[in-house]
């Protein structure tokens, strides 16, 4: 699904783009009189109104909240960047941001993996093709709060489904949220099933926008599958691909109730993302103005993250 | 990746890798039996994907602990629409879900417009904007959201939730749209202009037009979003009678035990309307969107 | 619905939106500090808000909103409305609801919850509840140094009205079956675990995943039973004492001869309950009526006696659930006189079987409803006297409470003892530099 043939994405920002494509913009220029700007000003104005609402106005108040020393009802005193350099002190901080770094990287490329194998897979013909491609979509349908439960009762304790077929199998019984390197490979697998029908649905729409006779030229030069695969069909869908991987690392990094459903961020925060940390520190700890604090450092290396994904998406579109 | 090697090359629509070489054996023995590899291959991937779902669906049809019933019952889902407001909960949920997708589109699209046609360091900057504000995390969002909303008389109401989910969609759904758009060659646009159409007149009559599939695709993404949040409902909705499914999910959980039977049964009412519009959907993702209609551009 | 009507039309997005952003831009940047608009005090339209929790199953809330929806005022005083309030992101829908003065009037709520609210001034003294209730005989039924703790130097902070008990509870079979008497002090409680492990059963039933705070009361219930506690008797952080430190290290002893089980780490109190359902659990620190909550009524669950600590100590923790009053409200002497009259019909409840806790009247656990139960009047016999709050050896309760019941230094702690990979006293160490730096001095 998502972003069809969402290819030239992100570039628009940067290019100022050109409509259909960077060969003609010249054609343009004189119809962009003030009559189209002002058609222009208002297509945008209501995006505009929401971001400054939803958007603006939070962040405005989280801006103000990480510089003081209040709680949710009162603003506190001023602090400046108090919060934020003892948030930078802890090691609680480090530990978390090591682990979202590594729960973002399984939970996109992972995702992906499958993802982009089961879209190659369901392009060819295959026996009742729609079935598998509308229920392949059900983990990312069913609420989390659900699926936690099942997954809890599926590796929650040394009797469930699957620790009892590794028992089985003679592999002993992997305590799979109780021990701490376990849980956190639980909760990256948790993630990886919850979000790859998004990777599926994307790396679909874009496949179909490849055009097939490119691969008839290409097997006619003798091109292997692999060569085919990696030398045409990656970089056809390659602008595709970096906006999916951008879209799957936000929500990666803002995950929220993934982690806190089934671990809780444990055992000994080996599972404690910076959101969880951001809200165990403000509703948990009441500490608004730190736990505030670790949220925005958080953006911030999101989009410093991103801006550079966003870089790559140019270059890729200039290839 | 196996997938690649039995890729096999058909009519319709584009496959990912040709069937190398042999593109007229594609009917044959060869062909057919690596047909029934995949089905093997993609029944055996989907089968392991789904245990955790049949978990839910198991219980679902599971009797309850206080129920005398044996073996598969649907008295759960009986139960769970008699004797609480499941039925009320459903038609919010598609209330709110509708009207989200609806305006996040009518929101989007042409927002997404202007990005894609615009050419000014105003807009660039507008685009880069929309994805920076977007990163904050909701956790964060929702108290002062709350307050703000409070203050118009928004909170335990199905318009301000409409209206932050809006919000909260529009940004991604508005690069969708405009990536969609930037696929729409200008030349579609120029014709109309000449036949007189204002710049406004062109993008609702020409462009809006060729863009079912990425409607489409905005669209269902809005949907998913607003139909699983549970963190903005909780802090905004009180009462009951207006509640949205995953509220009604949640309320099953009390202080000290947790209704699994019934918060299964409503799960699986939740999974099935995204089940109907990804199902009715599915062909309009499948043909690949313009691509074939505007080949040649 | 309102928002059908207005989506239909391109013109939503310009006019709707529009006069949407005028509003916006009228109210105030941050409507938290300045105190509340008039337009918006207490419940509007004159009624007295009560929030409740769902303290048990649906018919709990539905018999309170009876009760609360019942209530007939005197003339002069406002009727009252019932809301339930989902337990997840709890302290966020209160919080939120106080800074944008929609809160209610009165409510149940978190344990500590009250103590917090009043450090940021946003609670209501209860002392002229208090002196009702002399008057008409209530407070003398109240089970003896309920109400103490929640007396601050201001006044009272909230009303006790119901008491949930951390008790031992043991599973008889399994006892049997091992062979091995009913522990009476902590070598005989190590003596029973080694015998349940040998039949494949747990002595130490306890849990720490996602939610489950039974773990972290296990904790600070054995620092309790050993004369010790977080806070000292003038209400000051004392991890670092030696009873702590000879609880823990008897803990970790339990840990490491696999008496607790080595998944209880993650445990969520629905594996919790499952295990005492499936026969694993043999010994273990739970809650009030606990075969109902597991779903085994068979008579095999059953309420141990208080354990004896190595230096004569007998204890254990309750935490007092409480009602409060906001001081927003439409009319303070109406929310007084409901929190009167609710507190006077509390009986019903227990009448109902809906209770999950012990009252904290004694003419409630007189009723033949509750009385009827062995373990209920166990519990109120043996248990209810020895019973201290999250305040350990201190007497008064408050803001700091809330931090460590529910926050991540208690949860780590307990976490990290329960993996047995960290020696008592430094795991104690980090507990209290942890604590420290969250408290509020």
């Amino acid at each position: 699904m998502a972003l069809t043939t969402a290819q030239t994405g992100l570039s628009r920002a940067r290019r100022g783009v050109a409509p259909g494509g960077p060969g003609k913009p010249a054609n343009r220029k004189s119809k962009l009189s003030s009559q189209t700007r002002k058609t222009f000003f208002w297509l945008l104005l209501p995006s505009v109104i929401l971001l400054v609402l939803i958007h603006g106005y939070p962040l405005v108040y989280a801006g103000v909240q990480a510089t003081h020393d209040g709680s949710l009802i009162e603003t506190g005193e001023f602090v400046g960047l108090e919060n934020f350099a003892n948030v930078l002190a802890s090691d609680a901080f480090w530990k978390a941001a090591r682990f979202t770094l590594l729960f973002t990287i399984v939970g996109v490329f992972g995702s992906w993996l499958l993802g982009l194998g089961l879209a190659l897979l369901l392009r060819t013909k295959i026996p009742a093709g729609g079935l598998f491609k509308v229920l392949l979509l059900l983990p990312w349908v069913v609420p989390i709060v659900v699926s936690s439960t099942a997954w809890n009762w599926l590796v929650g304790t040394p009797d469930s489904l699957v620790p009892g077929m590794f028992r089985n199998l003679g592999l002993g019984t992997p305590l799979f949220l109780a021990d701490p390197t376990l849980a956190a490979i639980t909760v990256m697998v948790f993630k990886v099933w919850i979000s790859f029908p998004f990777m599926m649905m994307m790396t679909s729409a874009a496949l179909a926008s490849v055009d097939t006779t490119v691969y008839e030229a290409a097997s006619m030069d003798g091109a292997s599958r692999w060569q085919q695969f990696s030398q045409i069909t990656l970089p056809l869908i390659a602008r595709s691909t970096y906006i999916s991987w951008i879209l799957m690392t936000i929500f990666c990094v803002n995950d929220f109730p993934t982690i806190y459903l089934l671990t809780g961020g444990g055992p000994v925060d080996a599972t404690t993302s910076l959101v969880v940390l951001a809200y165990r520190t403000v509703f948990q700890d009441f500490q608004t103005g730190p736990g505030v604090a670790i949220a925005f450092l958080m953006t911030i290396t999101l989009v410093v993250v991103s801006v550079i994904l966003y870089r790559q998406i140019r270059k890729s579109s200039v290839e | 990746m196996s997938a690649v090697v039995h890729a096999h090359p058909q009519s319709g629509p584009v496959l990912g890798v040709a069937d190398t070489g042999k593109p007229n054996r594609s009917l044959s023995d060869a062909g057919l039996r690596g047909r029934w590899w995949r089905f093997a291959l993609i029944l055996a991937i989907t089968a392991v994907v789904l245990v955790p779902i049949m978990v839910t669906v198991v219980l679902a049809f599971t009797p309850g602990p206080t129920s005398t019933a044996t073996g598969f019952t649907l008295e759960n889902f009986g139960s769970v629409f008699s004797e609480t407001l499941a039925s009320t909960w459903l038609q919010n949920s598609l209330i709110t879900t509708l009207s989200t997708v609806v305006v996040a589109v009518a929101v989007a699209a042409p927002a997404g417009y202007v990005l894609s046609r615009g050419r000014s360091k105003a807009v660039s900057g507008y685009s880069l904007l929309l994805f920076v504000m977007q990163s904050l995390p909701i956790i964060t969002s929702v108290v002062p959201l709350f307050i703000l909303f409070a203050g118009m008389g928004l909170v335990d109401n199905l318009m301000g939730l409409t209206i932050i989910y809006v919000g909260s969609t529009m940004t991604v759904a508005t690069w969708m749209m405009a990536a969609y758009f930037d696929s729409i060659p200008i030349s579609l646009e120029e014709a109309s202009w000449i036949d007189g159409c204002s710049v406004f007149g062109s993008f609702t009559k020409v462009v809006l037009r060729n863009s079912l599939p990425g409607v489409l695709s905005t669209a269902i993404f809005a949907f998913l979003l607003a139909w699983n949040d549970y963190l903005v409902a909780i802090v905004f909705l009180r009462s009951t009678e207006i509640f949205t499914l995953p509220m009604g999910v949640q309320s099953f959980f009390q202080q000290n035990q947790t209704d699994w039977t019934s918060v299964m049964a409503l799960a699986v009412i939740m999974m099935l309307p995204p089940i109907i519009v990804f199902a009715a959907l599915n062909k309009y993702f499948s043909v690949g969107g313009i691509g074939g209609s505007l080949a040649g551009r | 619905m309102t928002i059908k009507s207005s989506v239909t039309s391109t013109a939503f997005s310009r006019r709707g939106f529009l006069g949407f952003a005028a509003a916006a831009a009228s109210a105030p940047l941050l409507a938290a500090c300045g105190g509340g608009s008039a337009s918006q005090s207490g419940g509007g339209s004159g009624v007295i808000k009560f929030w409740d929790m769902p303290w048990a199953t649906p018919a709990y809330n539905d018999a309170a909103k009876k009760i609360a929806e019942g209530y007939a005022p005197a003339s002069g005083n406002l009727k009252a409305s019932y809301q339930t309030i989902q337990w997840n992101n709890f302290y966020q829908t209160f919080s939120s609801a106080i800074a944008s003065k929609t809160g209610p009037a009165v409510s149940t709520g978190g344990g500590f919850q009250a103590f917090q609210f009043e450090q940021q001034g946003q609670i209501a003294y209860a002392d002229k509840v208090v002196e009702e209730l002399k008057k008409n005989g209530m407070y003398d039924d109240f089970l003896p140094g309920v109400l103490d703790p929640f007396k601050s130097d201001k006044g009272y902070v909230a009303v006790p009205w119901q008491l949930d008990m951390r008790v031992f509870w043991y599973r008889k079979s399994l006892f049997e079956k091992a062979g091995v008497a009913l522990p009476t002090d902590w070598p005989t409680l190590l003596e029973a675990g080694k015998a349940l492990k040998k039949i494949g059963a747990f002595g130490f039933t306890t849990g720490s995943g996602a939610g489950n705070n039974y773990g972290n009361h296990s904790m600070i219930m054995m620092m309790v039973n050993n004369g010790g506690g977080v806070f000292n008797k003038d209400g000051e952080l004392d991890v670092m004492n030696d009873r702590n430190v000879e609880a823990i290290e008897f803990v970790s002893e339990l840990v490491s001869n696999g008496i607790v089980d080595p998944a209880a780490v993650s445990y969520t109190t629905d594996n919790m309950s499952a295990q005492w359902k499936d026969k694993k659990a043999g010994f273990g620190l739970f809650q009030v009526n606990v075969p109902q909550r597991v779903g085994d009524t068979s008579g095999d669950l059953l309420v141990a006696d208080p354990i004896t600590g190595p230096h004569g100590d007998k204890a254990t923790i309750v935490f007092p659930n409480n009602i409060m009053m906001y001081t927003n409200t439409p009319s303070q002497a109406s929310s007084e006189a409901f929190l009167v009259a609710y507190l006077g019909q509390l009986k019903q409840l227990w009448q109902q079987k809906l209770m999950s806790a012990l009252p904290v009247f004694k003419s409630i656990t007189e009723l033949p409803e509750f009385a009827n139960d062995p373990n209920n009047v166990k519990i109120v016999k043996e248990w209810q006297p020895i019973a201290k709050t999250f305040a350990s050896q201190g007497n008064t309760l408050n803001a700091n409470l809330a931090v460590l019941d529910g926050g991540q230094a208690l949860n780590q702690f307990t976490q990290t003892i329960l993996t047995g990979k960290t020696d008592a006293k430094s795991a104690l160490q980090t507990f209290q530099s942890g604590l420290q730096s969250v408290l509020k001095k």
